[in-house]
This record gives structure tokens, sequence and C-alpha cells, in this order.
């Protein structure tokens, strides 16, 4: 039987299971799939929450702002450290130092200076992104091979051509991989931020539908906002694929 | 095809039933058939050998000759797909390391253990107690030339310490036979010669009964009692030549000259066949 | 630059960083109700330290379990998949999927089942760091080199003895990697239940601060807990690195 087979009649049993188990429990705390699926179906047809669009826009702009500063900070940040020695040598554990933090304890501290609206979802998400980003230009600067750098000044590279030539692509698989996760956590940034404190974004429904008990809402908003999240995710796999086809 | 070994006695009627008492080693119309995504590959096909107690058997031939398979199934790692192999009369059905060790070409030490805890592996996993597996290892030392890196990591051993350290892990088991996959194979010419050396005077020291794989001449026709020539795949047994000479030999002696000459003219042939598509 | 000097770089930048804010913040440039100086920072450690130390205690105390839930499960789980390719291949796309899923999407309905207080930052908690841990070591078990499995049977190793001398030391390094990686996770997933839905804890003392515009007792807060997080990753890294000579 072929593994493909097999993986269908898992998700199979695990619907009928989830089904079976949800219909003896109580609605308010387990919601079937023949439930979610009409939940699902009212969201989108914008019955059980009309405003749905505007939270879904908000919390894209959020995403891709937030993203957008990771990439220009992370990129600035890391090459800087890793084109200078001396900097990198300083900084660079304490980078490695603030990662080891969970991040969200500056979110409070985030909320508090950035208030409830986007910008303290944007300031979290440009947090989570940044750190990955950075590290990966740092640990793809280091990966670059130091005997192809030796052998391309042999040839008479000067360091611009040594940086577009030989470290760009020697680090572009870890560098877009890094670009990747930033990307991820941005977005989780953004719904952390939304979910512990908002008044706007898809977070804050689905605080909503928790906070009044509509279980089978709250399902239906966590399968909207988990599309955009593969979505974001589905666009970036995209572009590694594309950098792994280069440095092949 | 049994080839000729000297200490076999003519006893019409027996011999064709039960092996000689000299024979240890006994490989019976041995056969291996490999499946891979481009079809089935022979491995080694109808191979019939017998090695005497306290022999040092070279087997020698073309890459992918099935040398490695052949030894595979002396080991118990391989099992035959036809004919038998037995040792001390009975047949191999699984590693079973009171009959035979391994030495392999990478030497496979544990990179978490000292040079003596590896030395100590096989005692170790037999349920020895551990005083009595770190006096067995230590009494190694000395006869590896290890002495000094009882407690250095793999990774902190030269290659030829490494190897010797996998030929320390084989002897401490006690094993009548000791089963060598190209064990120098990876190592530089220099290395390789006084390796060479030292493991002949392990050899005659321990009285134990070596097979050794290798892709040397040189190295076979310094070490061995016998050399065995395989075919290019399917591997079978092309010639056998016994060498009495005494050690250490003088590698330009006219005998062993000739000698050489022969065998390279065969393992030649039989390299470029194992080259044609 | 020696290492002295990059040590005398690292405290000189923090320091002139100190320096640079305290000035700003005293000269009024930023509103001392957002950013306090460093120095009502250390005010408002003073305020708050034994209820922040208590928190402190507290989430450390959940965090711990959670952590010992998550090594323990993880790895064993990591073991039984990383023995059996054929269950994992199966199983693989469900292990991402839940691995991928942001934990924070499922809060809402972890709060609906067990309530609030201490059991759902712990099971929270364990959720965040299973998945890495389960991720990382069922594939260090799949990479242990085949070679030295060959050899162990070659010396006639039986199946519990590859596990107890080959497998099991092969993958320390992973375990320990996994273990590093854990603990921040778990920390992270207790302090979220805590700012979300917490009556205890460090992160119920960050949110409630947040939530009373406290600045100065919030910042010293995080410092608090970020200098307690740094503390244990680097205690793990020493361990790791005393257990792993053999690696070099």
């Amino acid at each position: 039987m072929s593994v493909a087979l097999v993986r269908l009649g898992l998700l199979a049993a695990l619907l009928a299971a989830w089904e079976i188990a949800a219909r003896a429990g109580n609605p308010a705390l387990y919601v079937p799939p023949s439930a979610a699926l009409p939940a699902l179906g009212a969201l989108l047809a914008l019955r059980s929450y009309p405003t749905l669009p505007a939270h879904f826009l908000l919390t894209l702009r959020e995403v891709v702002a937030a993203y957008a500063l990771a990439v220009a900070a992370g990129l600035a940040v890391g090459f800087g450290l890793g084109l200078n020695r001396t900097l990198g040598r300083a900084y660079g554990p304490i980078l490695a130092a603030l990662y080891a933090v969970p991040a969200v304890v500056w979110y409070p501290s985030l909320m508090l200076f950035f208030g409830l609206d986007a910008a303290s979802k944007i300031a979290f998400g440009f947090l989570l992104g940044f750190f990955p980003i950075t590290l990966a230009v740092l640990a793809g600067m280091r990966q670059v091979s130091a005997h192809l750098v030796t052998v391309a000044r042999a040839f008479g590279a000067g360091p611009v051509t040594v940086f577009v030539k030989v470290m760009l692509p020697g680090m572009l698989f870890t560098l877009v991989g890094g670009l990747r996760t930033g990307l991820a956590l941005s977005v989780i940034g953004v719904i952390v931020g939304e979910i512990l404190g908002s008044k706007a974004g898809m977070g804050s429904l689905i605080t909503h539908a928790y906070g009044l008990l509509r279980t089978a809402d709250y399902v239906a908003l966590v399968v909207v906002t988990l599309a955009l999240i593969v979505g974001c995710d589905g666009a970036a796999s995209l572009l590694e694929r594309r950098a792994a086809r280069w440095t092949a | 095809m049994a080839p000729h070994t000297p200490q076999r006695s003519e006893r019409p009627g027996e011999a064709e039933a039960l092996l000689d008492a000299a024979d240890l080693i006994a490989l019976e119309g041995v056969g291996k058939r490999y499946r891979t995504a481009s079809g089935d590959v022979d491995a080694v096909r109808d191979v019939s050998l017998r090695v005497a107690e306290g022999e040092f058997c070279t087997i020698i031939g073309p890459s992918g000759c099935g040398k490695s398979t052949l030894l595979g199934m002396l080991g118990g790692l391989v099992a035959p797909d036809t004919g038998q192999v037995l040792i001390a009369g009975r047949p191999v059905a699984g590693p079973d390391p009171r009959r035979a060790a391994t030495v392999f070409q990478d030497p496979g030490l544990f990179p978490w253990r000292s040079a003596l805890e590896n030395i100590a592996f096989g005692l170790e996993i037999q349920g020895v107690a551990a005083a009595r597996r770190r006096a067995a290892a230590h009494e190694l030392l000395g006869p590896l030339g290890l002495r000094a890196f009882a407690d250095k990591y793999p990774r902190e051993l030269s290659g030829g310490m490494r190897q010797r350290v996998a030929i320390g892990r084989a002897l401490a088991i006690d094993a009548p036979i000791i089963l060598m996959d190209e064990p120098f194979g990876a190592l530089d010419e220099q290395t390789r010669t006084l390796m060479g050396e030292w493991l002949l005077d392990i050899w005659r020291r321990t009285g134990r009964t070596v097979i050794f794989v290798t892709h040397s001449l040189h190295e076979a026709l310094a070490l061995s009692t016998r050399v065995v020539v395989m075919t290019a795949r399917p591997g079978r047994i092309k010639s056998v030549v016994e060498l009495p000479m005494p050690y250490p030999r003088a590698m330009e002696s006219p005998e062993l000259v000739t000698l050489r000459a022969k065998l390279w003219s065969e393992i030649r042939d039989e390299s470029l066949r194992a080259m044609q598509p | 630059m020696s290492q002295a000097g990059i040590r005398w770089l690292q405290l000189g930048s923090v320091l002139a960083m100190l320096g640079v804010w305290e000035v700003v913040a005293r000269a009024g440039w930023v509103d001392p109700l957002f950013v306090p100086a460093p120095s009502a920072v250390l005010g408002g450690f003073a305020a708050i330290g034994p209820a922040a130390l208590a928190g402190l205690a507290d989430t450390l105390t959940k965090t711990a379990i959670a952590y010992a839930l998550s090594v323990l499960l993880g790895v064993a789980a990591g073991l039984v998949l990383g023995s059996l390719p054929r269950v994992s291949a199966a199983l693989n796309p469900f292990v991402v999927a839940l691995y991928g899923i942001p934990k924070i999407l499922v809060l809402p309905w972890i709060l609906l089942l067990l309530g609030f207080g201490t059991v759902p930052a712990i099971v929270y908690g364990t959720l965040h760091g299973f998945f890495p841990i389960l991720v990382l070591v069922s594939g260090a078990v799949r990479d242990v080199d085949r070679h030295l499995l060959t050899v162990a049977r070659a010396f006639g190793a039986r199946p519990w003895q590859l596990y107890l001398k080959v497998i099991l030391p092969a993958i320390v390094p992973s375990v320990l990697a996994a273990m590093r990686l854990g603990i921040v996770f778990c920390l992270l997933g207790v302090l979220v239940v805590e700012m979300f839905a917490g009556v205890r804890g460090i992160g119920h003392v960050l949110g409630s601060l947040a939530n009373g515009f406290q600045a100065a007792p919030l910042f010293a807060a995080t410092a608090l807990v970020s200098a307690a997080s740094i503390a244990i990753v680097l205690g793990l890294d020493a361990a790791n690195e005393r257990l792993s000579r053999w690696r070099g």
C-alpha cells in the first residue's frame, strides 16, 4: 500500500474520530467537522462576521509591514556584523543571547509603547522576524568557503566581485532559509500580538469568538487565519525553491 | 571448483560430505545477487574456498568483484542466496563474535568512546565485567602502539591509529578468525607499509586465521600465505596461489617478482573486463 | 582585536547605550510614561522586586514541569518515529502540520477545555517544547551512521544493545540541542498563557503592569525574565559542551 493511501486513511480516520467524539461532547467545547464546515461557510459568506475582509486585510498589511522592516533591518545588521570582524565578534554573541529570550516577554512593553493598534503588532512581528534573518546572514557568511574566497582573490577579484560572485551564491541557500523562517515568525508575531490584545485583525476576531463561546465560529476563523499563514509560507517556499535552483 | 589446500588428506568417499578437521572455514558454492534500481546484479557466483586454521588468506580482485560480499558472508552480515558458509563445520547464521571478528575499511570507531573504550566494545557487548574488559583492552595497547593514546577520542587520532584501534577491537574478543576488509585502503603509502609489517607481527604472535581483502598486490604478496584472485562481476575465483616463502619477504626476490607479474596480468585482465560496460 | 578587547567593547557598548538612554529620558526627549530612564527602571525593580521574583518562581516551576514532560515525551516519540521509517513516513505530514501550526491559534480552545491557571500553562508549554524535540530527535535517530550499526552487529550486538550502545550515545548531541531549543519554547508557551489568561506568574505580572501603564516596573520585570532565560540557556550550553568533548 502506498504511503499516500495510508496518510489519506489516517486523515479520514482522524476526522471520523473527531466527529464521533465531538458529537458526544459539549458543543461549546467540541466542534465536529460537520458543524465546522457550515460555520466556515457562514464566515466566508460574511454572515457571521461581515467585516471579515477588513480584518483579514489589516492582518495582511501588518504582516507585510513587519516583514519588510525585519528584512531591511535583518540584512543590514547581518551584513554589518558579518563583514566587520570586530563588530561581529562583539555584537554577534549579544544578539544570540537576546535570541535565547522568549520574544513574548517584550510584547507588554511594545504594547505599552505603541498602544493597542496596528503599530504594536507590526513591532512585535518585526522583532520575531528580525532575529532569524540576521542570524541566517551571519551563519551564511560563515559558511562561505574561505578557500573559494582565496581562489577568487588569486584570480584578481576585488572585494565587490568577491562579495557578488563568491559570497552571495555561497550563502544564498541559508539566507533564503532565514528569510522564509523570518516571514513565518513575522506572521506569528502579528497574530500573537492580535490575540494578546487588539481591537482589529484576525486575532481580535478569534478572541471575540472565543470570549462569546462561539466555538464553531472560532474554528472557522482559525481555518481562515491558517489559510493566510500557509499562503505566506507557500510564497516563501516558492522563493526558496527558485534559490535552490540558482545554487544547484 | 575446490581449490587445493595442502593440509587436505585424500580420503575418497568422505571428502565430499565431511570437512577436513584442518579446514576452519569452508565456502561451498556460495552466490549472492543484489537487487538494484537498474536490475539484479550477481555480486558473487559459485565460490568455493577452504581456509585452514592459522592461514593468512588474501582475496584480491578488481573493484566490485564481490570481495566485501564474501567477507560479509563469513562475518554473518550477508546471507548467501546459494551454497553455504561453514566455520568449524557449522553454518554461519548471523554475526558471531566468538568465531569471527571484522575490521572494516572505514574503521567505524564510536566517536563518543575513547580508544580504550572502543577496543573494549566487543567485550562489553558480550557482557564482560567492566574491570576485566578494561584490563584486556589495556593489555592490547602495547602491541597496538597506542599506550599513550588510551584516553583519546577517535577524532584526536591519526588514520593509522584509528585503524589500529579497530584492529584492537577485533583482537580483543579473541575470535579465532579475523576478517579484514581493505583495512589499510584509506591510509597513505608509508603508513600502509608499516601497518602491514605490524599486522604480520601480530598475526604471527597470536596465530589467528586472517582473511584479508585488498586492492594492493604488494600487500597481498608481502603478507599472505595464500592469495585468491577473483574475477570481475560476477565474482568467481579465478586462481589460487600458495606463498610458502618465509617472512619478512624480500619483495625483489626472483620468485616474488615472477609471481607478481603473473598475478598482475590476471588482475589486469579482470580489471579491464570490469571497466567494460 | 583580542578577546579581552572584545569583552571591553561589549561592556562599553552596553554602558554607552544605557548612558544615552538615561540622557535622552532625562532631557525629556521621550515620554517617561512609555520609556523610563534606566535609573527609573532600577527604582521600578525596587518597587516590584518581591512580586516579580515570586511570579518568576511560579513561572519557572510551571516551565520546569512542561520542560520535563516535553523532553520525556519528545525523546521517546522521537526514538519511536526515528526507528520506524515506514510509520514515520506515514505520519510525517501530520507531524509537520502540528509542528507548523502556530500554537497561538489553539490557545483559546485549550483554555476552554482546561480553564485558567497552572494546568493550561503546563499543557501549552509542553505543546511548544514537544514538537521541536520530537523532530530533532527522530531526525537524529534516522541519521545515525549506518556503518556504526553494522560494526556493532558484527560484534554481536542485539537490538537493545544497538539502542543502548550506539543509537542513544549517537543522538546525545541532538538531544542536547533539542533540549536547548525546547527550554525557550516551553518558557514561551507558559508566558503566553500567563499573559493571555494568567492569574499568577511573571507573564501575568508583565501583562498587568503594561495594562496599568507602569513602565518602570514593567521594564524591570522584563529585564528580570530576560536575564533568567539567558542564564538558563547559557547553563544548558555549558552542560552541552561538557557532555560533548568527543565531538571536538
